[in-house]
Parts: structure tokens; sequence; C-alpha cells
């Protein structure tokens, strides 16, 4: 190792990279607008559902039930419908995700004290919107039907509404969040965009840096000096590993300053481990260079291989919980679960290296294991 | 192993995949030599340069570099310091982002040269290139003659023992490439280095110490050039006939190795010397017998066809020749003959298309004025000439000079800044898609589909032209039989051999039966046969099918060809005249040419230079002057020699080259330039 | 345009479409990466993951340790919740939660069961990490269903109400297209749009800069096609490579392997999915055509496909969305081929419904090849 080579190294490539003026602006701007373009678009929180209602009952009773649902702020009311037929023709063009029907005798059978049937019809092409949809009926129904009960109760037996009340709910289920009192959306996602986003471009940047010399013949420099491949490799490497923490040092002053997520872990620890990470993300895109011989084929692979798994198996869409074994083995084997606890966890829970030193030690083992394999395919003397 | 060899390669083979790129090479240099690997594209010297250099493994024989054998990484590592290695291709292996400054010292600090080292040697090396003026410049911006001396510059840095350039010079032109050799052999010389340098330029030879000629992966002559051009003896004659027409294919029949030159016809008479090459030459020209010819001494086979069988008929009007020269041949001339021996084919086979030529007596090309500005800098500046039907136009000049920038405005591909081109009687501003059916272009690059085969590249091309089927079919078996390709139909286009791609490409710039042609540097890297064939597809071309012909080159022997020649310089046309006209301007501007033998080319040179014979450059072995007072010049120039210890060992009048024109033009034109920035 | 329906337009099209097809089918190493998408990744994707929040750690600090808190702690089941063990105290709890070792911890308080039976409201807490906050707030619903059919049981009993019902709602919910909330056909279908997606922007884009860097562009601009003849033929190549692959996914993978049901006609599907590969192949000429070279492509690229991927609602449920951004979303061409992807496929709609979607993308789709025809022409022109 003669840092001397390195340092020439490193000074060329980073030379190269301001002088590509477009190139040198993406590569900032990127990253900043994806975070703020997701960190104000992605949500997946189900809301605005719109929905309409059949009341064939036509009753003040019947209104009111349905003036619950309307006055959601989960559903968006777009109007009453005449009759299923018409929510068919609604749910299959998208206009209305839920529908509610109300059946005929509404009124009398809840005045009569006997339960009344209604029907909900949920969307169910998006299973994850279906399910939360179904929790926000039955949090409703169950309201209204305690509240009726209540005051059923409260009429045969002659008791206080607030007792009959306290009565038909004998267990009262009190729900405490942690971590995020208030439960905003961007509280969760954005720490977990900037896992996303230091998984997308750092790969892009290095393994088109390296392929581009190959294609250019420019590579051929290396191979014909005394240069050990550790030293291009890291001189190589370092304006990318340097402008993607530049990236993510602005992403997480973005997370602070625009969406206001409090951050209550270990700073030290947390750069550190963001650190390693973005050394193992530049490591998959060193990986992809050695292997392939175009840009072409550099910029397809990389972007199937790191936003396919940075999507589906990185917790930020999918709940880790819920992958069968044979995708959970996928989300182990990939760096951003990791990552995704460590940025979660230090911002939200405060965590730091007393919890979350497993997570940091697995990322960096992936990127020794990386760069030990950008290493090996590394020939100075290759075949053709 | 003595410490006088420098490189040691034996049975060196590499393959990639199943194509056998070097098959059992061998070959030694020694310290201090200048060497030189000579052949065509694909000939297998890169993969070798690349062996020698460590960078490339291979499967078969033996390499070693000063005592290392370079069998493995680590083995291979211990050499490189020593070791300066350009790669192929003008330029590629700098980086066009940064500065000449940057460049260099990337090279330098990679190679660990210490800072004040470093700038000392910059300093020397960039004003031996004269680059000194340029430092900032991006090298993107840099000419084509710059990047390939900045290239040298960043290769010597670090003052390796062995400097290994892979084509320094393939697609600069003729000047810049002289500029070259001259500052290589003077860096070279001072420090004592060894180089293994290659080229597909086979009149660059004469700049090394000893050569190897490659054809397809295999060495076909080793030595020196001297000895090299002894292994086909026989003699070069260059003579006017008239008319040109009747004498051409009598002494092809003959001389395979006979080629027109504009009026000039050019002979290679394998295995005769002077006088009997003559005499022969006189018998196929059914000539009076020439004076001293009785006493010919014939080397060439018994079984040669001689003139003297042939039966012609007996109106045929009288042949005359005259202005003969006659002098020993060049490596060119006896590496074709080489592998004619082989069984090369030097004609091509033209398939009679059976159509009627194109005429018309408005000119096919003209250029008005034509003007493209970039920023503040003017690619072409007036550019106006114009191409008649039937001829072949050749735009010279250096790289940057503005001809690819003429092209592409003449071929629709660039809007003009002002002026305008027609084409065909069209004018290619207002002219509709419909236009382009009639234009045929073929770039640099062969703009092939390498992935696609042969036949799918041409029925591509029917297809673009809008050919219906039958008739693609019956131009893609035109296009197969006329380039050659029989045999070949399913390979794809990226593996065949240079020669075979090029005239792929041409065949596909053909395919539609054009009325105009445009051809951008398309002989570059070719090796000398697919180069002759080529010329005489266009020949036939020409004179047959009434094709105009637009063709820019850095070959000058190609310029010899063409009918009429437009050379440009800093985008303007500076002498638009046949060849001949061309010579005959520059003799009377600079004199007769004389050819001067001597011992130590190089010295003698400067020498002459020194002494006022500004016009004295290196050609070959030989030194080129121009002299209008050739009387008392010959009196004076064995004594400046002789003050500077060379030996004058012959003084000879020769006919101009379109080299000498070209160089000579250029370089006024560029001490011009300089005088008044 | 001119010539675009003489014969010898159309043999260009031919032509040079053709052309396109082979050099993609002959980058074998693209070929295989490009049948692995359409095939082994949709089947991971279809087989593996879930949106649904499924097996949350739920730990139980069971302060009363009787007959009833064990009754309730036990109705914790999967699919969506499991067992992560007791916590002896609030201290371990918060342990737990803090590891990640449970996202949820029921908190049951001392007495328990005896209050219950004294008639009294007993508070029961759940804790839960909102660090996902969709994730906790699904939980706590879950949990709340859970309890109250639990508090609903016991008064009941307590009341003596079982048996005569009560004005209560009894909902049926029934849920269309998907009944039994089969995750494998929306997964499956967003991760075949996904890759539809990926590869109508990549393909196109990589072999226009193909045709740039080795200088066959230049070759082309002097025969007398058109522009449109040069890029347009790169598309239609594309876009049969592409619904060729979407086939493959559909009949090879997600019909056999999950039974998606395809209701709607299969053509209209097929078209749809051709205009829309169409209207994205466009984006990526575009972005071949304005960079100076692949590094720019490549970021462009991220620019373009990751916002379309996110917000066009194959992953994130659109209706939550910033109205902004929902307009935005209708710049989208994925957007409408989602509705008309999940419409065909899942809901059988058919062309009464998705004209809309059809004509949007249409005019996205001409809209975007014709600004890059002209940025093309501005080029080469």
């Amino acid at each position: 190792m003669n840092l001397k080579r390195i340092v020439a190294l490193a000074w060329k490539e980073w030379r190269e990279i301001v002088r590509d003026r477009l190139f040198f602006a993406l590569a900032f701007i990127v990253p900043t607008m994806l975070m703020l373009i997701f960190g104000f678009g992605l949500t997946l929180d189900v809301e605005n559902l719109p929905f309409a209602v059949v009341d064939h009952d036509r009753t003040p009773a019947s209104r009111d039930y349905a003036y619950r649902f309307i006055s959601s702020r989960y559903f968006d009311f777009k109007g009453y419908a005449d009759d299923e037929r018409t929510i068919d023709r609604l749910l299959a063009d998208n206009q209305v995700r839920v529908a509610l029907v109300i059946p005929p005798r509404f009124d009398e059978r809840l005045s009569r004290g006997e339960p009344a049937p209604v029907q909900v019809i949920i969307d169910g092409t998006f299973p994850m919107r279906a399910q939360t949809t179904q929790g926000y009926v039955a949090a409703i129904n169950a309201a209204v039907s305690a509240e009726n009960m209540a005051q059923a109760l409260s009429t045969a037996r002659g008791v206080p509404l607030a007792e009959a009340r306290a009565r038909v709910q004998p267990v009262k289920l009190e729900v405490r969040y942690l971590y995020n009192q208030s439960i905003k959306s961007i509280w969760s996602m954005a720490p977990k965009l900037i896992m996303l986003i230091m998984m997308l471009s750092p790969p892009f940047l290095t393994a088109l840096g390296v392929v581009r010399e190959k294609e250019s013949g420019s590579i051929f420099n290396i191979y014909s000096s005394t240069v050990s491949p550790g030293e291009f490799l890291l001189g190589k490497l370092a304006p990318y590993v340097l402008i993607s923490a530049a990236n993510w040092f602005i992403l997480w002053m973005l997370c602070l300053s625009v969406y206001q997520v409090p951050f209550k872990g270990d700073p030290l620890f947390f750069t550190l481990a963001s650190l390693i990470y973005v050394v193992c993300t530049t490591g998959f895109g060193l990986v992809i260079s050695m292997l392939v011989q175009t840009q072409v084929a550099a910029m397809i692979i990389t972007s199937v291989v790191t936003i396919i798994p940075a999507v589906l198996y990185s917790g930020l869409l999918l709940p880790l919980s819920s992958l069968s074994p044979g995708a959970s083995l996928i989300a182990h084997s990939l760096p951003p679960m990791y990552y995704g606890r460590i940025v979660t966890d230090c911002f939200l829970k405060g965590a730091g290296a007393a919890e979350l030193w497993p997570d940091a030690l697995v990322l960096a083992g992936y990127a020794v294991g990386l760069f030990a394999i950008g290493y090996l395919l590394f020939s100075k003397r290759p075949k053709s | 192993m003595t410490t006088e060899t420098a490189i040691r390669v034996d049975g060196f083979t590499k393959r990639y995949g199943k194509r056998l790129a070097a098959d059992g090479l061998t070959l030694e240099v020694k310290r201090g030599e200048i060497y030189g690997l000579v052949g065509a594209d694909g000939a297998g010297k890169s993969s070798l340069m690349k062996a020698i250099a460590g960078v490339l493994s291979f499967d078969g024989g033996t390499v070693e570099v000063f005592g290392t054998r370079i069998d493995s990484a680590r083995a291979a590592e211990q050499v490189k310091q020593r070791i300066g290695f350009l790669p192929q291709g003008l330029g590629l292996n700098l980086y066009p982002d940064l500065s000449i400054d940057e460049n260099i010292d990337f090279f330098g600090r990679l190679r660990l040269v210490p800072a004040d080292v470093l700038a000392e040697r910059k300093r020397v090396l960039l004003g031996m290139t004269r680059l000194d003026a340029f430092r900032n410049r991006p090298m993107r911006q840099l000419s084509g003659g710059m990047k390939q001396k900045l290239g040298l510059v960043c290769t010597l840095i670090h003052e390796p023992d062995l400097v290994i350039l892979d084509e320094p010079t393939t697609g600069v032109d003729p000047v810049s490439r002289r500029d070259f050799w001259a500052i290589l052999g003077r860096l070279l010389e001072e420090k004592g280095v060894t180089a293994l340098v290659s080229t597909a330029y086979l009149d660059e030879a004469d700049r090394f110490h000893r050569v190897s000629l490659f054809h397809e992966g295999k060495v076909m002559g080793e030595g020196t050039p001297a000895e090299l051009v002894a292994v086909v003896p026989g003699t070069l004659a260059l003579f006017r006939a008239e008319p040109q027409a009747d004498a051409l294919p009598r002494l092809k029949a003959r001389f395979p190795q006979t080629e027109a030159m504009g009026t000039w016809l050019r002979v290679f008479a394998e295995g005769l010397d002077a006088t009997a090459a003559r005499a022969e030459i006189d018998a196929c020209l059914d000539q009076p017998a020439h004076p001293v010819g009785r006493t010919s001494v014939r080397h060439s086979l018994s079984d040669a066809p001689t003139c003297r069988t042939e039966v012609r008929p007996t109106e045929a009007p009288p042949i005359r020749l005259t202005d003969w020269f006659a002098r020993e041949p060049e490596l060119e001339d006896v590496f074709v003959a080489m592998l004619r021996q082989r069984g090369a084919k030097l004609e091509s086979v033209f398939p009679e298309d059976g159509l009627t030529p194109h005429t018309s007596s408005a000119p096919a090309i003209e250029a008005r004025e034509l003007t493209r500005v970039f920023g503040d800098f003017r690619a072409a500046d007036a550019v106006s000439f114009r191409v008649p039907q039937g001829e072949i136009f050749g735009l010279l000049g250096a790289n940057g000079a503005g001809k690819t920038t003429v092209i592409k405005m003449l071929t629709g591909i660039l809007k003009p800044s002002s002026g305008f081109g027609m084409v065909a009687g069209a004018d290619m501003r207002t002219a509709g898609w419909a236009i382009k059916e009639r234009i045929g272009y073929m770039s640099q690059a062969f703009s092939l589909y390498h992935d696609l085969s042969v036949v799918e590249n041409i029925r591509l091309y029917a297809g673009i032209y809008g050919l219906d089927d039958k008739a693609a079919r019956v131009r893609t078996d035109w296009v197969i039989g006329m380039a050659g390709l029989a045999g070949f139909e399913n390979d794809a286009a990226g593996r065949l051999p240079m020669g075979l791609r090029q005239r792929l490409a041409l065949g596909c710039a053909l395919v539609h039966q054009p009325q105009v042609l445009f051809l951008d540097e398309p002989t570059s890297g070719v090796d000398p046969i697919g180069r002759r064939v080529f010329w005489d597809i266009l020949f036939h071309l020409s004179r047959r099918e009434g094709v105009a012909i637009l063709v820019t080159t850095h070959y000058m022997g190609e310029a010899e060809h063409c009918d009429h020649l437009a050379l440009m310089f800093a985008g303007k046309v500076v002498a638009d005249a046949s060849p001949e006209q061309m010579k005959q301007a520059v003799t009377a501007e600079a004199g007769q040419l004389l050819e001067l033998r001597v011992d130590r080319p190089a010295p003698a040179q400067a020498a002459l230079v020194a002494a006022g014979f500004a016009s004295a450059v290196l050609h070959g072995r030989a030194v080129h002057l121009l002299s209008k007072t050739a009387d008392a010049d010959l009196a004076r120039l064995p004594g400046v020699l002789d003050a500077a210890g060379v030996q004058l060992q012959s003084v000879q009048p020769r006919p101009l080259s379109m080299e000498d024109v070209f160089v000579h033009q250029v370089s006024a034109l560029e001490a011009a330039q300089r005088g008044t920035p | 345009m001119k010539g675009f329906f003489s014969i010898a337009g159309l043999r260009r099209l031919r032509v040079m479409t053709w052309k396109e097809l082979l050099q993609l089918l002959r980058d074998t190493a693209l070929m295989v990466f490009f049948l692995y998408s359409f095939t082994g990744d949709i089947y991971v994707a279809a087989s593996g993951v879930s949106m649904q929040l499924r097996n949350a750690a739920l730990a139980v600090l069971d302060n009363d340790r009787s007959f009833a808190s064990r009754e309730l702690a036990g109705r914790f089941q999967p699919p969506y919740f499991k067992h992560a063990g007791e916590a002896a105290s609030p201290d371990a709890s918060l342990k737990l939660l803090d590891r990640g070792d449970a996202m949820a911890v029921l908190d049951i308080p001392p007495r328990f069961e005896e209050r219950l039976t004294r008639g009294e409201q007993v508070p029961v807490q759940l804790q839960v990490d909102t660090t996902n906050s969709v994730l906790g707030f699904l939980a706590s619903s879950y949990a709340a269903q859970i309890v109250g059919r639990y508090a609903g049981e016991v008064a009941m009993l307590r009341e003596g109400l079982a048996g005569s019902g009560g004005p209560m709602i009894e909902a049926e919910t029934r849920i269309w297209y998907n009944p039994n909330q089969y995750d494998p056909w929306f997964m499956g279908i967003s991760e075949l749009l996904t890759v539809v997606t990926l590869f109508s922007i990549l393909l196109p884009a990589a072999a226009m800069v193909r045709e740039k860097e080795r200088g066959t562009i230049e070759q082309l601009m002097v025969t007398p096609l058109t522009p449109f003849q040069i890029l347009f033929p790169k598309v239609i190549a594309m876009t049969l490579a592409i619904v060729a692959g979407t086939a493959i996914a559909l009949f090879g993978v997600l019909g056999p392997v999950f039974d998606l049901p395809m209701r709607g006609s299969l053509p209209a599907f097929f078209l749809i999915t051709a205009l829309y590969v169409f209207t994205t192949a466009g984006l990526g000429l575009l972005a071949a055509t304005v960079s100076r070279n692949l590094a720019q492509v490549g970021m462009l690229t991220i620019v373009i496909l990751m916002p379309m991927l996110l917000l066009s609602g194959a992953w994130t449920p659109l209706e939550a969305m910033p109205p902004w951004m929902r307009l935005a979303a209708g710049f989208s061409p994925l957007h409408y081929y989602l509705d008309s992807a999940y419409g065909i496929l899942l809901k059988g709609a058919g062309m009464d419904l998705l004209w809309d979607s059809v004509l949007a993308m249409g005019a996205l789709g001409v809209t975007i090849f014709g600004v890059g025809m002209a940025w093309f022409n501005r080029q080469f022109g």
C-alpha cells in the first residue's frame, strides 16, 4: 500500500467527476430530489378511501350510521348509490374502494333490539389496503354496536348510560404508542428513505465509474503500472464513497430539518454505521463492475439488482415479519434490512451501539466481503 | 540469458474464444533497440504487446522481459516499473476531461515520480513535444497529433527502460506522424530506452532497427528493414505510359503488382533488376527494345507468364513510355509479394450488375462556401469545391483540418452555419429524405452491427434503402461477390478480419447503387492487400458505374489514386488540383526532389536543416529534400554532411510523391501559422 | 413522418425492427437476465412477500396470572400475532421493545380477573412500537378487535345477554376480486409491472446509447431513414420483447403456480401492455437522447424510474398522498397501466371502463415520443 498512489488515483477520479458538470450535479441532486419526492409522496397510510353508500332503509338511523363513515378521515365519501349494480361498476372502475350497503328495515331491527345486518364491500385487489380498511370498518361498527348496546342496557335496566357503557365493555384497551407517539408516518418513512437512497446511488456511481475505464481502455494505465489492486480500488472508490457520504449527511439533515424527525440516538455510532453502509453499497457497485464489460450492462444490472431488493426486502414497504422463510432469507442476505433497522432505531428509539452492534457488524462483514470479492475478481492480467 | 536481451518471446499463442489471435510467435528484442511490429489490425500485434507489458494472460509459449519470465501476475509486477505501455487507440487511455497538465501529473504520481523531478521532466517533455502552450487545455479538445504526443509523454514520464507503443500513429496525418517519430527517436536515443512499437503503416518500418512483419497471427518475416526488403528481390518502376488504359491491363497480366497513380504507373517487377525490368516492361508495352535491355537477368519463376506469349490485336495503338524511374522496392511491395506467394488475391472480382452508369453533366458534389462554426472555432471555413460524376475526389488534411466536418455537412448529418452543399443535384439544406437514397456513406468506424451476420447487415441496409425483397437478394449476392465474402455469409460482422469488415461496410454503403459515395478514412487499419483490393473496387465504381466518390485518407499512397485532390488546413481549402498539378506546383515553388542515401539518416537530416535545407525530411532510410538549384546544392551537400560526420552514399532525383507534397504544404502552412498566431 | 405509409417506409420499419430484435436476442447475458426477471424474480416476489401485517411479535406482561388473563393473552394468535414470550417486569418489556424483539407488549393489570367478575371496567394496556407507523397502527387495530370481542363475550355472559343478540351492527364484509386476500396475486402483478417498467425504460435507452457509442447512428442519419423510422423500431422491438416476457410471466408463473384468475380479456391486456411499454420506452429514449454519456443516462433513469415505481400506486395506496402528488401521479403512465392491469386481470373490467386510462396513456406516450423525436432532430438535424 502506497498512500501517494492512492491519493493520485483518487485525485484524478475526483477531477474527472467534477469536470462532468451534469453528472456531478446529478450525483448530488438525485438523492436529495428522491428524498423530497418520496418524503412527501411515499406513504403507506390508508386514508381518504373513496367510498359510496347504498341506503335501502333511508331512515334517520341509517343516515346516522352512514354518517359515522362519512365523517371519518379515513373515508372520502363519494355519494349515495342507488343499488348494488352501481357499486359493482364503481368498484370495477376504481371510483370507490369501499361500499356500505344498508339493507331495508335497518332502523326497525335496531329499535326492536335485534342485530341489524349491513354489508361492506371492499376492493380486494390491494390486500394491505383491504386489510386496513377492514380494520377501520370493524372499529366503527364496534363503536356503534357498543353505543347501541349501552343505550339498550341503560333503558332496559335503568342504569345510567355511563355505567351501562362500562358494563358492555368490561375490558378497555388502552394503547400507548411508543417511539412515535403521534404515529406520524413521515417519522417512520424518512429514516428508511436514507436506507433506500443510499442503496441506489452509490452502486450506480461506482459501477459506471469503473466500467467506463474498462470500456475506454484507460484501465490499461492501471494494469501496466505497479499500482496494486488494493491501491487501485481504494483510490478509485474513495471519491465515490466521499460523495455518497456527503449525500448521506445531506439526507440526514433533511430528515431533521424538513421532516422534523427526532434523532434520539448516538450520532457517533450512527455516523460510523452509516459510513459502513455506504462502503458496503459502494462495494456492490464494485462487484458488478468487475463482472460486466460494458456500461450498458452495468447500468441495467445495477438497477435491477439494487432497486428490487431495496424496495421489497428492506422493510421499507413490506413488514419483515410477514416474509415467507425464503423471502426472509433473501432479506437477511442483503444489507438494506440491517441498515434499515439501524437507521430507524437510531432516529426513533434512541438506540446506540449497545443494541445495534450486531447489525453494524453484519454490514461491516458485508463491506469486507464485497471488497474481498472485488479484489479477487480484479486481475491486472486478464484473459482479454 | 544475456543482459543484452530486453524481450524474448518464444512460441507465443493467444486465443479469444475460438479465434486464434497469435499463433506461435517468436522474436527477440535487444536492449536499446527500436523494434517494430508491422501489420494490419487483428494481425496479433496488440495481443503480443499486451502480454509483454504484463496486462494480458496468454495460452502458450513463453515471454521474458529483462530476464523475468512473465508467466503470472506476480512475475509481471516485477518488471512493470521498468515498462511504459501505450495501448492502442488515439488518446483512449487518457482522461478526456482532464487537462494536459493533470493527465501527466496523474501518470507521474501513479509511478511515484517525486514532485520536483516530475515538474522538471514535464517541462522538458512538453517543450520537446511543443505542447507547453496548451498545458491547461482539456485533453478532449486536442487534435489527434497532440493527443498522440501527450500519450507518449505520459508513457515516458517515469523514464522506463522499455516502452511499448501500440499503433501510436494510426489515425494521424503524415505530418504529425513524422513529428512523432522525430520526437520518439530523439527521446529514445537520449535515454537509451528500448522500444517495441507497432504500426499499420508499412512505410514506417524504416523507423525501426529491426522489424517483424505480422499477418493473421503469424510472423511473416523478421530482420532489419533492408533485410526484409531483400527477401523478395525486384525493382520498383515508376513511369508514364500513354494511353494508360491500354497499358494497364497488359502490365497487370505480367506484373500483378501494377498500379495506376494518376498519370503514373507503378510496377513492382519481382525478381528483376532495373535493366531487366525495363526490358520486360518495354516488351509488354510493345516498345522498341531498350538499348541496354539485352543484358537483362531474369530471376523470376520460369513459369511466370511473359508478355511475349500474349496475343494482342495488331491494330492496337502504340504505347508511349516516358519519365522512367527505377528504384528498390518499398517494404509494402515486398509484403504484398509475400502475401501473394501465399495465395492472396490482389484483384477484386467485380460482378457485373448490368446497370447503365450514372451520367450527368452537373457536378455530383458541390460545396459552396460551406462554413461550420462551433462556438468561436471555425471547423470549416468557406469550403468550396466540385466533384463531377465518375470522379474520385480526395480530401486531404491533418487531423482536425475539417475534413470530417465537411463530409458531415455534405451528407446532411450536420447543418452548415452558412454556405451550402449540392449533392446529386439537390441542395442538402432543403432536400428531403429521398435525396439520401442517392448517397452512400462509410465512416472510419465501419459502422456495421457487430452482432449481426454479414447477410443480416446487407439485408438491413437493403431494407433501409427501401429495396424490395427480390432486389435485396440480387444486391446481397452482388455485395458478397464484390467484397469477396463468399463463405462468410453467416459470420458475425464483428468477427471478420479488418479487410473483409471494411469491404462489407463498403458493400452496405453501395447496396442501393448510390450515385455519390462518401468515404471517411475507409482504409485505416487495413492490411495492404485489403487496401489495394478496396481501391480496385473504387476505381471500377467510378469508371464503370460513374459513381462520384469523395474520400479522405491518411495514406498518401492512396491519395495518388485520386483524380482530384483538395488539401484542407485549419478549416480552409488551401489547394485544389489534380495530384499531378499539385506536384508540379510544389516543384515550381520549391524545386526538384532529391533523395539522399546516407549511413545515418537522423543526424544527416538535422544537419541539413541546420544548413538551410529547410525541406529536408526523413523518408524511410533516406533523406528527401527539395532543391531549386540542383547543381549548386549537389555541390554543397557532401560538405554539409561531412561536417556532421555523415557519409553520403548517393544522391538521386526522384519524382515527387503525394506524401512529399503533403508534408511540404502542411509544414509550410504550420510554420506560417506559428509565425503569425 | 413522410413516407411512413409507403411500401418502402413500412419495409424500413420492418428491417429496423428485425435488427433491434436480433441484437437483443444475441445479447446472451442480457437475455438470461431478462428471462430471470420475468420468471424467477416474479416467483420469489409473489410467493415470498406480503404487505399485510403477519406474525407481529407480542410479549405479555401478565401481572394477574389468572385464568382470565391467560384467556385474553391466548387470543392473540397467528396470523396477526405471534407470542414473543413473557415479560417479567415493565423494565423488561421496555427492553424487549427497545431491542425490537417484540413489537407490542400486552400489559394485564393485577387483579384483572377479580375486578372483571366484580363488574368493573378493567383497563388493559398495549404498548406498541410505532417506529413503523403503519404496522403500529395495524397492530393496535387488531388488538382492539381482539380485546373488543373478548369484552363483548364477557359482557354477554355477565349481563345475561347471550343468545338474544341486541341492537348490534352485524357487518358482513365482502372482499371482492380477491376474497381470500391472497397476497401472491397482488405481489405478483405489482412485481410484474415493476419489471416491465424497468425494462421498458432501460432497454431502449441502452439500445440508443449503444448506437451513439458505436457511431452507427451517424450511418443511419445518412440513410433515408427519418428520425421516426430510427426511433420507432426500437420501441416496437422492445415492446415485442417485453410483451413476450409478460406472457411468459403470466402463463408460466402467475397462472399455473398462483392461479391468478385473469378474468378480463387477455388480448386487451396485452394490447394495453404494448401501449404502456411504448409510452415508457419513449421516456428511456428521451433520457438517452439528452445525455452525453452513460453515467448521465444512469442517473437520469433513476430519477425517472424510482418516483414512477413508488408513487404510481404499485406499492402504496395513492389515496393518502397529498393532492399535488396525486396530480403528479396523473403524469405517470404506470398509474394508468396499474388500473388497467388490475382491472382486467382481477376485476374482469372491459374497455367500457378502461377507455379513459388507455386514452390517457396513449396521449402521454405520443407526447413523450414526440418530445424525444424533437430532441433527436435538434441533436442530429
